[in-house]
């Protein structure tokens, strides 16, 4: 059964109420600092959100045997990350924000949608109503997020296939109603794609950033990543689409 | 509180690791899975006191009676911006403490950073490796 997608157009950017003393502050005072990236960097924000139990927390975090996360994840847990990857010929930091522990809808601060380039969309392949939230998470995205903001949804715990309600189809359709946004299956128990959702979002932000580097460059470079099909072009420009 | 475990590393090693400059010569690696922390040339090496929780597994960071298990370091690492780390992981705040872990294996505290100062990321050189 597929959610309504009667989804207000993404408003104007903005809007977000104080949240200084959260924890997002940390990384919007290092936004506000702009110190020049060194050569060859670039330093993308990427947030993932989703519903609670939906394995965002496992999607960043990999491991979860008997480490520091087992001692204190329930007590403290990890706030973000910074991981370098190379792609096209380029070193990127990215700074991956789990919001994990804030999954209300509008718990979750606005300063952590207004910095993200990349937003990974996660529901549980499990579990309904996980993805019969996601229309709730996109009015989130269409409020807060730059409309430049790269989307990418994941069906998360495929190693749970027997227990499967939402058809790979379903997903698939629920991303195509939305412009850009990018879809696939993951499992964060076994790593399968988990390391491709970060690099395929990488790719899609570094392909939109002419502006900061000479388009040659990147066009030059080879691609590491298995091109994704393209979006059909009778599909409609606008990210969300009203039924 | 009594700390009976010896903070300080000798200073031999330290020629090692630390360029004419007082930055690390040498990448800053984790020590159980080896994913890099730090390149070379990035953190200046610094003296200062610093707690930091145990390693081991069943150590918890929510000081239950006021007795936490955990060293006392010396030695760090001084990062002045978070976007200099190659990876690492920054937990939740503790008081106004935030711990660095590895961001591949979780593996930590590595490090300490205090929410007052957003310009002083610490790893602390005894608990990475060098190479």
């Amino acid at each position: 059964m597929d959610p309504r997608y009667d989804i207000p157009r993404r408003a104007a950017a903005g809007g977000g109420g104080g949240s200084a003393n959260s924890s997002p502050a940390l990384g919007a005072q290092s936004r506000r600092r702009k110190i020049p990236p060194r050569p060859a960097d670039f330093k993308l924000q990427i947030i993932i959100i989703g519903s609670r139990g939906v394995g965002k927390t496992s999607l960043m975090e990999r491991y979860t045997d008997d480490t520091f996360c087992e001692a204190c994840k329930s007590t403290v847990g990890v706030d973000f990350k910074i991981k370098t990857v190379e792609l096209r010929g380029k070193k990127i930091r990215l700074q991956i924000w789990d919001t994990a522990g804030q999954e209300r809808f509008n718990s979750i601060t606005s300063a952590y949608y207004r910095g993200a380039k990349g937003i990974v969309l996660v529901y549980d392949i499990t579990k309904q109503e996980t993805f019969d939230d996601l229309p709730k998470w996109m009015k989130m995205i269409d409020k807060y997020a730059s409309e430049e903001a790269e989307l990418l949804l994941v069906g998360n715990k495929l190693d749970c296939e027997t227990d499967r309600i939402i058809s790979r189809q379903q997903g698939e359709r629920f991303a195509s109603r939305i412009s850009g946004m990018r879809f696939c299956e993951a499992s964060a128990k076994d790593n399968f794609n988990v390391d491709e959702i970060f690099l395929k979002l990488v790719d899609d932000i570094l392909s939109k950033m002419p502006l900061e580097v000479p388009n040659k460059e990147l066009s030059n470079s080879v691609l590491s990543l298995q091109p994704e099909p393209e979006v059909p072009p009778e599909l409609p420009p606008p990210r969300i689409r009203c039924c | 509180l009594n700390q009976n475990k010896p903070a300080f590393k000798c200073l031999t090693d330290r020629s090692d690791l630390v360029d004419v400059d007082g930055k690390n010569s040498k990448f800053v690696l984790c020590q159980r899975c080896d994913a890099k922390v730090l390149r070379p040339g990035i953190a200046v090496f610094t003296e200062k006191e610093l707690f930091l929780p145990s390693m081991k597994k069943k150590s918890s960071l929510n000081t239950s009676e006021g007795s936490l298990d955990g060293d006392t370091l010396m030695t760090h690492w001084l990062v002045t911006d978070i976007f200099d780390f190659e990876n690492v992981g920054i937990t939740k705040d503790v008081g106004r403490i935030k711990y660095l872990i590895c961001a591949d294996c979780e593996i930590g505290p590595i490090g300490w950073h205090c929410l007052d100062d957003n310009t002083k990321f610490y790893v602390a050189l005894e608990r990475v490796n060098h190479a």
